[in-house]
């Protein structure tokens, strides 16, 4: 009553003939990497899997041999910028492999970064469309930064190479400039980043900050899926305080970015924004101050203008008064010069003198007997006064 | 503390307001003595507001 049975490794063996003999290529397949280990031997370890409205509808064992996975790791990363990691969705080639020991699994021995550019890329576009149809994207641009910012709430790993930076910069700047810097630390990579993020940012909304400011701040350059984020996108967009973002990623913009009221690359741009603002307020200063001085100096050289043409005009009409007075002084000295009594005896006449010696112009104070002077050009003489004949109208001596 | 109570908007904008006066022509030198000593206050205040400490707002308590 023996049944017929076959040993396990025949009815395997007979299995993996079946599997072979059905999947005798290489075929492409669209997958989401579930698991996902590389291990010490250089070969990779992964799940691919496949879900349906959340729910896993299919899930495999693949791997990566060791002279395969660095190649392709490298190729797939630099073409994507992404991270070959869980989470992501991926074409790749595969061989459908069967172990009697190790039942099914698929050998992975290429992979397609376009497929996943293209997927992330559709993925980016319909988020931006539901944070477009839901007005996200303009909220933050209502909100305006005050013109100096001065309390600022930062969320960022406190490890981050660019928190120091960033801390450095704006608080040892040159100008002396003065801020409020809080730290609120967060995950700034990986799946758990997009949750920590938003809710340091509900912490720090509860106070009132002039800006919040999400900052990366260093790490891979190949894990920024979580800034497309459309849980943190909403919540950085409704957030009542400008956001600014400074994530740092050249070759693209996050939708972070895109909701966020403004942003910036790197570390050192996101301080400067802060202390151009204030640079900005000094050089207002330096013009006022300058247009005062400017107007005052003006001012002043119009007066010292004045004040010369005065000077000039004074000097012009005084020279005129003294020209006038030295031509009266030239015709007085005339006038004097031809009235010279001497000029007047040289013509004939005599000047008399009386007692006193005084000149006499009439007869009246003489009598006879009277010692009087005679006085001629080229001489005088004494006389003595015999008679004195008055005419009736003038006394001439 | 004293910063708390300088408005610097208003000072920027008296500064503004004195630039403009003593500009015009029509101000007089006897106010114009003033108006720099006023500016020079303001000048140096609106300075020491930019590189000021302001009243901190305490972050919330970390649980």
């Amino acid at each position: 009553m023996a049944k017929e049975y076959w040993a396990l490794s025949e009815l395997l063996a007979r299995v993996k003939e079946g599997v072979e003999d059905a999947f005798p290529d290489r075929y492409w397949v669209k997958a989401e990497i579930g698991s996902w280990s590389p291990r010490a031997n250089g070969h990779c370890y992964l799940n691919l899997t496949e879900s349906e409205k959340g729910k896993p509808v299919a899930d495999i064992r693949a791997m990566i041999w060791k002279w395969n996975y660095p190649q392709l790791k490298d190729f797939f990363e630099q073409e994507t910028g992404q991270k070959l990691q869980a989470g992501i969705t991926v074409l790749v080639r595969v061989q459908v492999h069967f172990s009697e020991m190790f039942g099914m699994s698929l050998f992975i021995d290429d992979i397609d970064p376009a497929f996943t550019v293209g997927e992330q890329a559709l993925a980016k576009k319909k988020a931006i469309e539901k944070l477009t149809a839901g007005g996200y994207l303009e909220m933050q641009q209502e909100l305006v930064l005050p013109r100096l910012p001065y309390r600022l709430a930062v969320i960022t790993s406190k490890t981050a190479a660019g928190y120091g930076d960033f801390r450095r910069h704006l608080l040892e700047n040159e100008a002396g400039y003065a801020f409020q810097l809080d730290l609120y630390e967060a995950l700034m990579q990986g799946d758990q980043a997009p949750a920590s993020i938003i809710s340091a940012l509900l912490e720090a909304q509860e106070r009132p900050y002039d800006a919040i400011l999400i900052l990366r701040g260093g790490g891979s350059e190949m894990d920024l899926a979580c800034f497309d984020d459309y849980d943190l996108a909403v919540a950085i967009a409704i957030c009542p305080v400008p956001v600014v973002t400074a994530i740092g990623h050249d070759r693209d913009f996050h939708i972070a970015d895109l909701v966020a009221n403004r942003y910036v690359k790197t570390p050192t741009a996101l301080a400067d924004l802060f202390l151009d603002a204030y640079a900005a307020e000094d050089a207002l200063l330096d013009g006022l101050e300058t247009r005062v001085r400017r107007a005052v100096a003006e001012r002043l050289n119009a007066m010292a203008r004045k004040v010369d043409a005065l000077a000039q005009r004074l000097r012009f009409t005084a020279g005129g008064r003294i020209d006038r007075e030295l031509a009266a002084l030239a015709l007085k000295e005339a006038l004097i010069k031809s009235s010279d009594p001497r000029k007047i005896l040289s013509m004939g006449y005599a000047l008399v003198t009386g007692p006193e010696g005084k000149v006499l112009k009439g007869v009246a104070p003489l009598a006879v007997g009277d010692r009087i002077g005679v006085r001629f050009a080229d001489g005088a003489v004494k006389a003595t006064v015999e008679d004195v004949e008055s005419d009736a109208r003038s006394g001439r001596a | 503390m004293q910063e708390e109570k300088f408005d610097y908007a208003k000072a920027v904008k008296e500064l503004e307001e004195i630039a403009a006066k003593v500009e015009d022509p029509a101000t007089k030198l006897d106010d114009i003595d003033a108006l720099v000593t006023r500016s020079n206050a303001l000048l140096k205040a609106c300075r020491a507001y930019l590189r000021s400490v302001k009243e901190r707002i305490d972050k919330l308590e970390v649980e």
